[in-house]
C-alpha cells in the first residue's frame, strides 16, 4: 500500500515539477516582452494570452503537487495540537465532505466546458488573431484529474493513520523554510568571511 | 480525553460562534440570506478545523450554491452549480492581477538564494555602529530590505535568527528586544511593497495594486522607523539591554594592501590623491585607482542625481506643447497653438504620466501633481506646477510664460539651486568624514546593500511611476535576482578559488544556479497554487454567498446599527485584528474583504486607504500570541535559553508600535494617500 502511495506522490511530483518551470518561462517571457516592447519597439499581441496561459497552467498543474507535500495552506489554531488520529479523523471526513464534490465538480464541469470550446474550436478574442484557448482550459479537468488521484491517496493516508496512530511517510521535498539549507548557507558565508580575515591577518 | 491547554483558545473561539448560530439564527424562518450568513459562520468553523483552506472553501461553495440555484429551480441547479465552479475556476486562471503573484515570489526566492543576508548584515551593523543599540537597528534594517525583497516571513525570520541573535546575546543584549527586533522585522516584508499581500487584496477589492504600492511604502517605511526609533530609545534609556559594541568589535580592519597609506593620512581620499600624485608608499597603482574610483561613487551618484534634477527641472518644454494642445483641444478658448491630434493622446493617458516628467519624478519625489488629462482649462505649465509642490518654490517668469512660447531649456528654478547647493554640502560633508575606516564600510555596503536595495527601488519605482505593470516590473526584478544570485554566487566561488579550491569557478557557480533555478521554481510553484487555489476556491464561495444574498443581510445590518465611519472604521479592523489570530492574511483577504469593501462607500471610506490600512494591521496577526508564526519560526533556530515566553514578550513592545502606527495612519491619512494622490489625481 505504502508502495502506491509513494507512486502517486512521486507522480504528481513529477507533474508539478514539470510544470513548475514555466515560472522560468514566465520570467523570460515577460522580461523579454518588456525588452522587446521598450527597448526594440516591438510589442507581441499574444504576449498577454501567453502570460497568462503561463501562469494559470502553472498554478493549475501544481495543485496535486502541492497537496502531495501537504502544502495547501491550513487553518492551524488546532490542528496543529491535536493528536494524529484526531486529525485523521477530521480530514477524513472533510475530505468525503468538501474535498471530493469540490473537486470532481470542478473536473466534471471543466471537462465539458474544455470540449466545448474545442468543439467551436475557440481563440482568444483579447486581439485580433489570438491564440487558441481550448488547450488552456483542458488544463481545468486535468489538472482536476490529478488533483482527485491525490486526494484519494491522502484519503488512504487518513485510514493508514487511523490504524496505525502516526502519519505515513511522504517524500522528500525543497522546503521553503529548511533550517539545515539556510543554516548552511550563514555558515559557508562566515566561513568565508572568516577565512578573509585570516588572510588579512596573516598578510599583516 | 485530555485536552491541552493550548486547544482551549481555539475550542472556545469555535464554541462561541456555533453557539450565537443556534442563538440569532430565526430557525423557524430561514431565508436564503440567512443561509449565507450560516455559511459565513461555518466557514470559520471549517477553517479552524484544520482542512487545507482552498478544498474547504470550494467544498462549502458547491453546497451552499447549489442550494441557493435548487431554491429557484431545481432542475437546473446541478447544470448552473457546475457552470459557475468552472466559470470561476477559469476567472482565476486569466486573471491578469494574480499573475504578478509567481513573479514576486519567484524573485524573492532567487534572492533569498543568492545568500547575501549575511553580508548585509555585517556590513549594516558596522555601519551603524555608532547608533545606540547598533545590533539591533541593523537587525531591523537588515530584516525590512530582506524581507522586502524576499517576501518571506519564514525564511528571513530563520535566517536572522541563525545571524543576529547569536550576535546580538554575544554582545549582551537583551533576549527579548532581540527576539522582538528579529521578529517585528521580519513580518516588514508583509507591508512593504512588493509584497503579495498588497497584490492578493488588490485583486480582491478591485484596487489598482499600482496605487496600493505607492500608498503603502510610507507606511511601511514609518513603521520600519518607528521599530528602529523604538530600539534606539531603549538603547539610550536602559544601555543594559543593548550594551553599546566595543572598540574592537566596531572595528574594521584596513587591508594590509592599503595600510601605509592609511598610516600616513587620515582622510582616505586627500590619501588617495596623493598617492596618484606620487606618494604611493609602494602601493601598486591599480590598487590606489581601483579605491579611489570606489571613492568617487558617492560624488558621481551625487553629481548624477543633480544632473537627472536639472533634467526633468529644465526640459519640460515637451510637457509645455502637450499640455497647451491638449488643453485646446478640450477647452477651445483657450489661446493655444493646437491641433487636434494631441487630443486622444493625452485622453488615453489615464494613469501614465508624460515621459518627459518622469526622470524628474524618480529623483526628486515632488512629482507632478496631475496627469494632463486632468488639467481643464488651467494653462499653468508643469514646471510651475511642479515648483508650486515644493515648499521652498519661489515665483518664477514661467508662470506668466504661454505654454506653447517655450521652446528651448528652461532657466532653472531656484529651488534646483537650493537642491543642488544641498547636495553638494552633503558631498563635501562626506569627503571630509572620508576616513579609511569608511572607506572600508562604504565598500562592504556596496557589494551588499545597495545592489539590493537598488533592485527593490528599481522594480517600485517602475511600477509606482507607471512605467511598468506590476507583472512587467515583477518578471524583470526576477531575473535582476536571478543575476543577483549569480553574481554573488560567482564572486564566492572565485574568492574560494582564489583560496586554492579545485574546481573552477564558473562550473561551481552553472551548478549552483541550476540548483537555485530548480529549488525557486519548485517552491514558487507550489506558493502560487496554494494562493491561487485557495482563490479559486474563495471566489466560489463568494458566488454562493452573493447568490444567497448574504451580502444583502450584512449591508443591512451594518447600515441599521448608523455608526458613523470612524465607528465602522474601528468596527471593521477589530474584526480583522480578531480575524488575525486563527486565521491566515490570505484567509482573511479573500474571505472578509469582498464583505467588507461593498459596505465601504456608504461611509466614505477609500477601499485604498482601507487596504492600507488593512495590511498594517494584518501585521499585527504574525505577532500576537499564540499563533505568531514568526516566534515559532525563531523559537526553532534560537539557543535552548531562550524561551517561547521571552519571544512573546519580546515581540509585545513591537505589537503596540504596529498599533500606534496603525493609529497614526488613520489620523493622518496623508502617510499613505499622498503618494498617490500626487501621483495619479
Amino acid at each position: 500500500m505504502q508502495r502506491f502511495l509513494l507512486t502517486v506522490d512521486k507522480l504528481s511530483t513529477l507533474v508539478g515539477h514539470a510544470f513548475s518551470f514555466l515560472i522560468v518561462l514566465l520570467t523570460l517571457h515577460v522580461s523579454w516582452e518588456v525588452f522587446s516592447r521598450y527597448v526594440l519597439g516591438a510589442p507581441r499581441a499574444w504576449a498577454f494570452d501567453g502570460m497568462i496561459m503561463l501562469y494559470g497552467t502553472l498554478f493549475m498543474m501544481a495543485g496535486a503537487y502541492t497537496l502531495s507535500k501537504n502544502g495547501h495552506v491550513r487553518g492551524d489554531v488546532l490542528y496543529g495540537f491535536f493528536e494524529p488520529r484526531t486529525q485523521a479523523t477530521i480530514d477524513l471526513i472533510l475530505y468525503f465532505l468538501f474535498f471530493i464534490p469540490g473537486v470532481f465538480a470542478l473536473t466534471y464541469a471543466g471537462y465539458f466546458y474544455a470540449a466545448e470550446s474545442w468543439a467551436i474550436n475557440e481563440h482568444s478574442n483579447i486581439t485580433a488573431d489570438g491564440p487558441p484557448v481550448y488547450p488552456f482550459k483542458m488544463v481545468i479537468p486535468i489538472a482536476g484529474a490529478f488533483l482527485l488521484l491525490q486526494g484519494l491517496v491522502e484519503i488512504i493516508r487518513c485510514v493508514i493513520c487511523l490504524r496505525d496512530g502516526a502519519w505515513p511517510s511522504r517524500e522528500e521535498d525543497v522546503e521553503e523554510v529548511d533550517v539545515e539549507k539556510l543554516k548552511e548557507m550563514v555558515h559557508a558565508d562566515e566561513a568565508m568571511l572568516d577565512a578573509g580575515a585570516v588572510v588579512r591577518e596573516t598578510a599583516r | 480525553m485530555k485536552i491541552r491547554k493550548e486547544l482551549w483558545f481555539g475550542l472556545g473561539l469555535m464554541g462561541l460562534i456555533l453557539v450565537s448560530i443556534a442563538v440569532f439564527m430565526p430557525w423557524g424562518s430561514l431565508t436564503n440570506g440567512h443561509l449565507g450568513l450560516l455559511m459565513l459562520a461555518l466557514i470559520v468553523v471549517a477553517i479552524m478545523l484544520g482542512f487545507p483552506t482552498a478544498f474547504t472553501l470550494m467544498g462549502m461553495g458547491v453546497f451552499f450554491a447549489w442550494l441557493s440555484y435548487n431554491s429557484v429551480n431545481p432542475d437546473l441547479a446541478v447544470r448552473q452549480v457546475l457552470d459557475l465552479m468552472v466559470q470561476r475556476a477559469y476567472s482565476v486562471m486569466s486573471n491578469d492581477v494574480l499573475i504578478a503573484i509567481p513573479l514576486f515570489v519567484f524573485m524573492g526566492y532567487l534572492v533569498e538564494r543568492a545568500a547575501l543576508i549575511e553580508r548585509l548584515f555585517r556590513s549594516l551593523h558596522l555601519a551603524l555602529a555608532r547608533v545606540p543599540g547598533s545590533l539591533a537597528v541593523a537587525t531591523i534594517v537588515t530584516c525590512a530590505i530582506f524581507a522586502t525583497a524576499t517576501g518571506i516571513v519564514g525564511a528571513v525570520v530563520t535566517l536572522m535568527g541563525l545571524l543576529a541573535l547569536p550576535a546580538m546575546l554575544k554582545a549582551g543584549y537583551d533576549v527579548r528586544l532581540s527576539a522582538g527586533a528579529i521578529t517585528a522585522g521580519g513580518c516588514l516584508g508583509i507591508l512593504i511593497p512588493p509584497s503579495v499581500l498588497l497584490i492578493v487584496y488588490g485583486a480582491t477589492a478591485g484596487v489598482s495594486v499600482v496605487q496600493l504600492y505607492a500608498g503603502a511604502f510610507f507606511p511601511g517605511i514609518m513603521l520600519a522607523g518607528l521599530y528602529v526609533g523604538y530600539v534606539i530609545v531603549v538603547a539610550k534609556l536602559k544601555p543594559a539591554l543593548a550594551p553599546k559594541l566595543s572598540e574592537e568589535e566596531a572595528r574594521v580592519p584596513v587591508p594590509p594592501s592599503l595600510a601605509p597609506l592609511a598610516a600616513t593620512s587620515r582622510n582616505a581620499f586627500t590619501g588617495l590623491l596623493a598617492a596618484v600624485g606620487g606618494r604611493s608608499l609602494g602601493v601598486p597603482a591599480g590598487t590606489v585607482f581601483g579605491q579611489l574610483f570606489v571613492s568617487l561613487v558617492p560624488a558621481l551618484s551625487i553629481i548624477g542625481l543633480v544632473w537627472v534634477i536639472w533634467i526633468g527641472a529644465t526640459k519640460p518644454v515637451e510637457v509645455v506643447d502637450t499640455t497647451g494642445l491638449q488643453v485646446s483641444g478640450f477647452a477651445a478658448d483657450t489661446a493655444g497653438t493646437g491641433t487636434g491630434l494631441a487630443e486622444p493622446q493625452g485622453a488615453g493617458t489615464g494613469l501614465a504620466e508624460p515621459p518627459a516628467s518622469e526622470a524628474e519624478e524618480t529623483t526628486s519625489g515632488t512629482g507632478l501633481a496631475e496627469p494632463p488629462s486632468d488639467q481643464g482649462g488651467v494653462a499653468e505649465p508643469p514646471a510651475a506646477r511642479a515648483a508650486a509642490t515644493d515648499a521652498a518654490a519661489p515665483e518664477t517668469a514661467v508662470e506668466e510664460a504661454p505654454a506653447a512660447a517655450a521652446a528651448e531649456r528652461l532657466p532653472a528654478p531656484t529651488w534646483f539651486w537650493v537642491v543642488a547647493a544641498i547636495a553638494s554640502a552633503f558631498g563635501v560633508l562626506v569627503y571630509v568624514l572620508w576616513t579609511w575606516q569608511r572607506l572600508e564600510i562604504f565598500k562592504m555596503l556596496l557589494a551588499s546593500f545597495f545592489p539590493l536595495s537598488i533592485l527593490i527601488l528599481a522594480v517600485l519605482g517602475s511600477i509606482v511611476f507607471g512605467l511598468a505593470t506590476p507583472t512587467e516590473a515583477a518578471a524583470v526584478g526576477a531575473f535582476g535576482g536571478f543575476v543577483l544570485a549569480a553574481a554573488y554566487r560567482y564572486y564566492g566561488h572565485l574568492r574560494e578559488a582564489r583560496r586554492g579550491a579545485a574546481v573552477s569557478p564558473t562550473a561551481r557557480t552553472l551548478a549552483d544556479l541550476w540548483d537555485i533555478i530548480k529549488e525557486s521554481s519548485f517552491l514558487t510553484a507550489k506558493t502560487t497554487a496554494m494562493v491561487c487555489w485557495l482563490f479559486v476556491g474563495s471566489s466560489i464561495f463568494a458566488a454562493a454567498f452573493a447568490l444567497l444574498g448574504g451580502q444583502d443581510i450584512i449591508n443591512r445590518w451594518v447600515l441599521s446599527m448608523d455608526l458613523t465611519p470612524v465607528q465602522f472604521m474601528l468596527l471593521a479592523q477589530g474584526i480583522i485584528f480578531i480575524l488575525g489570530w486563527p486565521l491566515e492574511w490570505t484567509e482573511i483577504i479573500v474571505i472578509f474583504m469582498p464583505i467588507f469593501v461593498p459596505l465601504l462607500p456608504h461611509f466614505n471610506i477609500d477601499p485604498l486607504f482601507f487596504g492600507l490600512l488593512v495590511a498594517l494591521n494584518l501585521q499585527t496577526a504574525f505577532l500576537s500570541p499564540p499563533v505568531a508564526m514568526a516566534a515559532f519560526y525563531l523559537k526553532g533556530v534560537s539557543p535552548p535559553h531562550v524561551t517561547l515566553n521571552q519571544i512573546f514578550a519580546g515581540m509585545l513592545p513591537f505589537m503596540g508600535i504596529q498599533v500606534i502606527a496603525l493609529a497614526l495612519l488613520y489620523i493622518f491619512p496623508g502617510i499613505g494617500l499622498w503618494l498617490p494622490q500626487t501621483l495619479y489625481r
